[in-house]
């Protein structure tokens, strides 16, 4: 009899976790229907895009041609055998996006650091205005940024050198002519974009605690002093995020040059992803622009990774 | 003495710099309403001598010019409100499912999901070319949306925040009976709103303002987007006709900015929330 019951009891224990394990079991297919569609698409357009970019990186694919063979790495040794074409379009691109690189990312960090100690000082009222005027620009599309530049800056009727001539200078061939064609172009970035920057140099600013500021005050500091001493080193990690993302956003300038210089005077202007766009669609060569897309891509991640481990060694260095 | 002084200069600072930002803003919609003539001849009038709105019943009515501007502005509309529309659904679900719920294999979906957001678009741009283009795909909505619903950003995003949302409201759904997906429609989705909103517009902006991907997207003038349409018209027949290009920018900035305007503050929370924590 006791034996029955407790086998009774048992057959339940077992039936009763089993059916834990099968309500465990539906609880997670439910979990997992929340997560599928976004993995879907995630697999279909990024996942799937990555590896597929990749083998096409393996292969001779010309679009016009129905054969695509498979030549492994030999795109890649194209690009970094010196005097070939290919070889050329990638490192003089690349030259010209760091050029872009080195000139606007000290600008976008700087003055959006200004706009935002600026604005900081500004009483409450006020300062929501002006930030809303900054950062309006950043709102609009990289084409109507160029067309607004291209007639502002225009060589024989735009505002610019209009003004200058009246002042009695000559013109300035702003778009057709080096260096000012960098300097146009940073320009109309710096405009563009700096809003971005303002905005996460605000919050950084706010979050300095307030205390600091006054104990520096009582030891009779000098706002540059403060400025240097507490500001700085509190937004530290702020000021990476900027450099890194600003680097990143800098990289892939391609509206800006496309519309505003063509890639020109000259190609002094043609930056690397015009000439990945160039080498895809006008020569029609995917396999080669698609090796060219991943090293400057492998490039990007390399320069962040530096900037970041860069700043964490100053770091530890100055602490 | 000084404070009040050194207060009024930076004042004075900020309006300076203000109409820096908003001359060429100004300058835009100023020589939109300049006749051609006028517009060439340059000058520094900043206010049209002679009214005009020709430009924009030229750019907007007339049939002589192939200029289907009412289209674009539908197909940047429409792409974007869909594209955000799925993004914030899409990625609000993935995000809860990740912070919360007991999804198989999270412990590498989130790291896998994340480590994406350090990949360049110049990386999947040519590829997902390809793929639309095997698949007939080109020129169509699809090709215009669905790249930019795989990043990773907005699950990023709400993942934080789902992380941070109290537990005590869904264990009460719980205990009266609602299942997951009761819960995260009546309890968590309400509580996210402002959250979501801040996605929804990022996202807008972002498939609104986007120019690379939908220029190699589509080559039908019919599919092409505002911002990629101006492209082509600068570049095509109103190469120098800067009073009707400025109707046309004008026409195509008016959105965005409102937009933008009403949903700054969502905006600012949303660049502050991805800046690192």
């Amino acid at each position: 009899m006791t034996n029955q019951t407790s086998n009774k009891q048992l057959m339940k224990q077992v039936g009763l976790s089993k059916s834990i394990v099968r309500s465990n079991r539906r609880s997670k297919a439910t979990s997992f229907l929340f997560v599928l569609p976004y993995l879907l698409l995630f697999g279909s357009f990024l996942f799937f895009p990555l590896i597929y970019g990749i083998y096409i990186s393996f292969h001779d694919y010309n679009l016009l041609s129905k054969d695509h063979v498979f030549i492994g790495f030999e795109n890649y040794i194209r690009i970094f055998t010196p005097d070939t074409a290919l070889s050329s379009l990638f490192f003089e691109g690349l030259l010209k996006t760091f050029q872009f690189v080195i000139f606007s990312v000290p600008l976008l960090v700087i003055v959006g650091l200004g706009l935002a100690l600026l604005l900081n000082s500004l009483p409450g009222k006020i300062r929501t205005f002006f930030r809303t005027v900054y950062f309006i620009p950043y709102a609009i599309s990289v084409s109507v940024i160029s067309i607004i530049f291209l007639w502002i800056l225009d060589t024989n009727s735009g505002l610019l050198n209009n003004y200058l001539m009246q002042l009695g200078f000559d013109p300035v061939p702003w778009l057709t002519k080096q260096p000012f064609a960098w300097i146009s172009l940073v320009l109309a970035t710096v405009w563009w974009t700096i809003g971005f920057n303002m905005i996460i140099f605000i919050n950084a600013l706010n979050e300095v605690p307030e205390d600091m500021y006054e104990a520096a005050s009582i030891d009779g500091a000098s706002a540059w002093q403060k400025f240097y001493r507490i500001t700085l080193p509190s937004i530290r990690p702020i000021m990476l995020f900027v450099v890194i993302t600003s680097t990143i956003a800098s990289f892939n300038v391609y509206g800006q040059p496309y519309l505003m210089t063509r890639g020109g005077p000259g190609d002094s202007t043609e930056v690397l992803l015009m000439g990945i766009v160039q080498q895809a669609f006008e020569q029609r060569e995917l396999g080669s622009a698609s090796a060219m897309a991943i090293l400057m891509a492998l490039i990007m991640i390399i320069v962040s990774v530096i900037q970041f481990k860069v700043s964490n060694a100053t770091n530890k260095g100055g602490a | 003495m000084r404070q009040p002084v050194k207060k009024t200069l930076l004042i004075l600072l900020a309006v300076v710099l203000a109409i820096l930002f908003l001359i060429p803003l100004f300058w835009m919609v100023m020589t939109s309403f300049k006749n051609d003539f006028e517009a060439i001849a340059g000058g520094l009038n900043w206010f049209p001598k002679n009214f005009t709105f020709e430009n924009y019943t030229y750019t907007l009515l007339s049939q002589s010019i192939n200029v289907p501007i009412f289209k674009w502005m539908f197909n940047s509309l429409f792409v974007g409100i869909v594209g955000s529309g799925i993004i914030v659904t899409v990625d609000s679900m993935a995000a809860y499912g990740l912070a919360r719920l007991d999804v198989p294999f999270k412990k590498y979906l989130f790291p896998l999901f994340i480590s994406t957001l350090m990949i360049p678009f110049v990386i999947t741009f040519l590829p997902l070319y390809m793929q639309f283009s095997n698949l007939g795909l080109l020129n169509t909505y699809m090709a215009l949306i669905f790249p930019y619903t795989a990043n990773a950003f907005g699950v990023f995003l709400l993942y934080q925040f789902f992380r941070g949302f109290p537990k005590e409201l869904e264990e009460a759904a719980r205990l009266d009976g609602a299942n997951k997906w009761q819960i995260f429609i009546k309890v968590v989705v309400p509580s996210a709103r402002p959250i979501m909103w801040t996605l929804a517009i990022f996202s807008f902006m972002t498939i609104y303002n986007d120019f690379l991907w939908p220029l190699v997207a589509t080559n039908t003038p019919e599919m092409r987007t505002i911002t990629t349409g101006i492209a082509i018209m600068q570049q095509g027949s109103f190469v120098s006709s800067y009073g009707k290009l400025m109707a046309l920018t004008t026409i195509a900035t008016i959105p965005i900015v409102i937009v933008f305007l009403i949903g700054q503050k969502q905006l600012i929370k949303g660049i502050t929330q991805t800046g690192i924590k």
